[in-house]
């Protein structure tokens, strides 16, 4: 099985280790894993603030990139939504036949991560140790557009090591929203706060979740406030091992 | 009124600019739509009123059951327990119900400060909703017009266990043709208004008393004739 | 405090109106609470609903039926409703609403007029149009009278008043009341209120309501209540007006079944409401022997052009959206300066307003979905959030002032940098440039300058990297990076 990442932009330039844990991690499950320097971006930034021509032609570039891949992994929930929900109605309002069809074939071999390891590999057990409590986010492209239920979960439940603290309101929105978080601050910052207050009643180590974007903005938060929580993405927890414990950034 | 006939014609123009229907296929497709949900119920009677009773209580309506040749003494019974005497009866409501202990006001133009003078009312019901513990009133004249079971504080509807279905779909599926006038009564009124705090009694009976007559074995209303889930 | 404006046309934006709220821990303690219990109660009676889903798909498909036959059912329901004895009015707008209801008023000599709660009433600020005409409306729902008599505004389409705590009720009542010694207890307040409204139920002749549904097939009125308010305006007065929104309309009396199944769980989380109403013209001898219809357009042909954009329509005007939204959570309802807030409010106010008002609507969201996921009629509201974002875009791009909008500039030049990799590896060794001054030797930046200042104003953000995931994986794979 050979997989090709899109790391996302985002990821590329802020988290390049959870790109890193990605690698590591199907490589030991097996998949070989390739990276097409030519990838960027998907478009989500443009076409949730209304740049529907930007938007697709970021779509079309992604389309035409791995018309031709035999899997597409990408460690983003709200990116895969992006592709699933949106690259329809851009491609629809703005793309050629030719270029719908692509994407009709495409889209069946594009995957969020937990997806990927559950459903392609059919891999639960990851063989991952993490001696560590952890709460887990549920990000609501995961949750809502994706509906990955309790894949996550499962996939976390096998981790050796891991102690799981439930999370009240795990699937209340933290109030990143891409330029939501900018454009209205002062709400986001509100969410965020409610959202603080129960992963700190976790009293976990860690919080983890499917998508740096929460994650960014959660981490953040966490950081300003000397909170003794830290924020990982899942794909380094799976990654880890006791040989090759997750990087501590 | 030009104006007005102007209004008509443009809005219709708009929508009709919108909108692009066949009028002949409109029943076709109506009828088309999916209803894939809960339709016919699956209790047996005694379950569907046990249920009825349940939802009832759960809005703090006081029940009482009777079997069918024990009515008037069962309503006799419920009055004189409620403490009320001066009670509004409809005109249609059966003459042997109307006991003697009270002072009955059968409405024939009642006004409404008549009305509003009564302690309670007492009347039929079309239909008895069980998952929803609703009461429904179609205003025939065992049920009196509207304003008879709105301004008296308490009101006793007395229901046969024959007109009890489980679910929603089921009261619609019975009811021949559409009534002018329905009410759906679920329980007194209430309101959460202030601080979600449901406070109940706010406008129309702050009481409400029902009487299941226990006559299963004959038919629902709006069924064909012939005793129907007698169990 | 100041009065909270809910006419979009002035209201100030969004991330602006958001603000004094955000300082009022009171308002979003009430808000938090209120939400949070009809939340519960919704979610415990979905779970019970094994059919639940197959109930939102019929009401999505009865819905979408109606509108994509809004004129048929339309003429169905003037023409039964006529016959039954009541008079069918059309209006365009706002203001042909209100000088019709003025005039059917003035015709009836009304000096004062009992109203049940409509939304639609307030879309068309119908109350101070009368006042102005010398005519008083009485609100007679417990939650409008709260609003009324403290000068206040709604903020919710099921629970207007549930910002406002029972202190503040109290202080209220007992001011315009004249009840010094009011209790703040609920119950108090509540027979406060009855005590009153019922001189005025039993005098007042002429009512106003809105509808929760028309009914084609037999030219009926549908009004869904819990406090018996409803009841008394509809059964006691001599004439009865109702106003409603063309899109209010149901095919069949039997179409109920269905709205009637997901409306009071998705409202106020019970299976069924206390009263639900439904009435038909005019029956000699048993309520208002005058009835009106005033049906009302005000933009809604408007959204029925768009085959997206119409699912709007179907709303049934619930609010489990505005329960289930973390946005309106912290905000409330009157940061949206519409009488729809919310969810449905940030889709159906711009459209109303055709996109000359409400611009920033759309954008007070995080795109959750927690909003479609509750909706008894399954209207996509993220869906519409970014089209109507696009919509407003594409007007504002082209105004001058947005050339130097940071929002603009950044997205534009964005879009350049992710059409090129090497563009974009580029952007990301002159990121970490720029940022490096800003960043401490832990690697983290506590603040930056301009825009991005809204990020920092309370959030930490990590450094950007030595090196890229790229860098890495061209570096392990031994290629240079091109």
């Amino acid at each position: 099985m050979r997989a090709s990442l899109f790391i996302t932009c985002y990821n590329d330039t802020l988290f390049p280790e959870t790109g890193q844990a990605v690698v590591r991690l199907l490589e030991r499950l097996g998949v070989e894993v390739e990276f097409r320097p030519a990838q960027t971006c998907c478009g989500q930034m443009h076409a949730n603030t209304g740049f529907r021509g930007e938007a697709f032609s970021l779509a079309k570039q992604f389309v035409r990139l791995y018309a031709d891949a035999e899997a597409v992994v990408i460690p983003s929930s709200s990116c895969v939504a992006m592709i699933r929900e949106q690259y329809p109605n851009l491609l629809a309002e703005l793309g050629t036949d030719s270029l719908r069809r692509e994407f009709e074939t495409l889209l069946p071999r594009v995957h969020e991560l937990s997806e990927f390891l559950v459903d392609v590999l059919q891999v639960e057990d990851v063989g991952a140790y993490f001696p560590h409590r952890v709460a887990y986010h549920a990000s609501c492209h995961g949750l809502r557009a994706l509906e990955l239920g309790n894949r996550p979960l499962r996939l976390l439940n096998h981790v050796r090591g891991l102690e799981l603290a439930p999370l009240d309101n795990l699937d209340r929105c933290c109030g990143f929203g891409g330029t939501f978080s900018v454009k209205n601050a002062e709400v986001s910052s509100a969410m965020l706060t409610a959202k603080l207050q129960d992963v700190l009643a976790t009293r976990a180590e860690f919080c983890t979740a499917l998508d740096n974007s929460c994650l960014i903005h959660l981490g953040g938060a966490l950081h300003r406030e000397y909170a003794p929580i830290r924020t990982i993405h899942m794909a380094q927890i799976l990654a880890s091992t006791q040989d090759a414990p997750a990087e501590m950034v | 009124m030009s104006s007005s006939v102007n209004a008509r014609a443009a809005i219709f123009d708009r929508i009709r600019a919108a909108t692009s229907a066949v009028p002949a296929e409109i029943p076709t497709t109506h009828a088309g739509l999916p209803r894939n949900y809960r339709r016919n119920g699956q209790m047996s009677a005694n379950a569907r009123v046990a249920l009825l009773i349940e939802r009832l209580r759960e809005y703090d309506a006081e029940v009482t059951e009777c079997a069918p040749d024990e009515i008037v003494q069962a309503i006799a019974r419920v009055i004189e327990a409620s403490g009320r005497r001066v009670l509004v009866a409809p005109p249609g409501l059966p003459a042997g119900w109307l006991v003697p202990a009270c002072n009955w006001k059968t409405d024939n133009h009642l006004t409404h400060d008549e009305i509003e003078c009564a302690q309670g009312v007492v009347t039929g019901a079309t239909c008895a909703i069980a998952e929803s513990g609703t009461i429904v009133l179609h205003h025939t004249p065992a049920e009196g017009r509207r304003v008879l079971s709105l301004l008296p504080d308490w009101h006793l509807c007395v229901l046969r266990a024959a007109q009890v279905v489980e679910s929603l779909p089921e009261y619609f599926d019975g009811c021949g043709t559409p009534p002018a006038l329905v009410t759906f009564i679920s329980g007194p009124s209430a309101t959460a208004d202030i601080e979600m705090t449901r406070i109940k009694g706010v406008h129309g009976p702050r009481f409400l008393s029902v009487l299941i007559v226990r006559d299963l074995g004959t038919t629902r209303p709006g069924a064909a004739s012939g005793a129907k889930g007698a169990q | 405090m100041n009065h909270p404006i809910l006419d979009p046309r002035v209201a100030p934006p969004f991330p602006v109106a958001a603000l004094p709220v955000l300082r009022n821990p009171q308002l979003r303690k009430n808000v938090a609470h209120a939400t949070d219990v009809i939340q519960a109660k919704r979610a415990r009676l979905v779970a019970e609903k094994t059919d639940w889903q197959a109930l939102r798909d019929s009401g999505a498909a009865i819905r979408d039926h109606v509108l994509d036959n809004l004129a048929h059912y339309l003429e169905q329901f003037e023409e039964r409703c006529t016959a039954a004895g009541g008079v069918v009015h059309w209006a365009r707008d706002a203001a042909e609403a209100r000088s019709i209801v003025l005039n059917i008023l003035r015709e009836e000599q009304a000096s004062e007029v009992i109203k049940i709660k409509t939304m639609t009433s307030a879309e068309i600020q119908l109350n101070p149009f009368l006042v102005e005409n010398g005519i008083a409306p009485h609100e007679t729902d417990l939650a409008e009278i709260i609003l009324q008599l403290g000068q206040d505004e709604p903020s919710h389409i099921v629970v207007p008043a549930l910002h406002v705590n029972r202190s503040q009720v109290r202080d209220i009542f007992a001011k315009t009341m004249g009840l010094p010694d009011l209790s703040d207890d609920p119950q108090a307040l509540t027979a406060a209120a009855r005590t009153y409204l019922r001189k005025m139920f039993l005098t007042v002749p002429t009512a106003i309501s809105g509808a929760n549904f028309l009914i084609a097939e037999t030219g009926s009125v549908v009004v869904i209540e819990s406090e018996g308010n409803g009841r008394m305006c509809l059964t006691l007065p001599r004439t009865m007006i109702t106003l409603a929104g063309i899109e209010k309309v149901l095919p069949r009396y039997q179409d109920l079944e269905v709205m009637l199944q997901v409306l009071a769980r998705s409202a106020t989380g019970e299976r069924m409401n206390p009263y639900t109403s439904v009435w038909t013209g005019v029956t000699p001898g048993d309520g208002p022997q005058r009835f009106h219809v005033v049906l009302l357009d005000n933009g809604r042909s408007g959204i029925l052009r768009s085959s997206r954009e119409r699912q709007t329509l179907r709303c049934i005007r619930c609010a489990a959206c505005m329960n289930a939204c973390p946005v309106y959570r912290q905000t409330g309802g009157h940061a949206y300066g519409s009488v729809y807030p919310g969810p449905i409010g940030a889709i159906l106010t711009p459209q109303l307003m055709e996109l000359e008002y409400a611009q920033s609507l759309p954008y007070a969201s995080s795109l959750c979905g927690a909003c479609y996921e509750v909706c008894p009629v399954k209207i996509n509201i993220p869906e519409i959030l970014i089209d109507l974002r696009a919509a407003v875009t594409d007007r504002e791009r082209e105004e001058e002032r947005r050339f130097f909008d940071p929002m603009y500039v950044g997205l534009r030049m964005a879009n350049k940098i992710f059409a090129s990799a090497s563009r974009f590896r580029a952007a990301q060794r002159l990121a970490r440039l720029a940022l490096r001054p800003f960043t401490g030797k832990d690697g983290w930046i506590r603040s930056l300058p301009g825009y991005a200042s809204r990020w920092t104003m309370s959030r930490d953000l990590r450094g950007v990297p030595r090196q890229t995931f790229r860098e890495w994986w061209a570096e392990r794979d031994g290629k240079a990076v091109r």
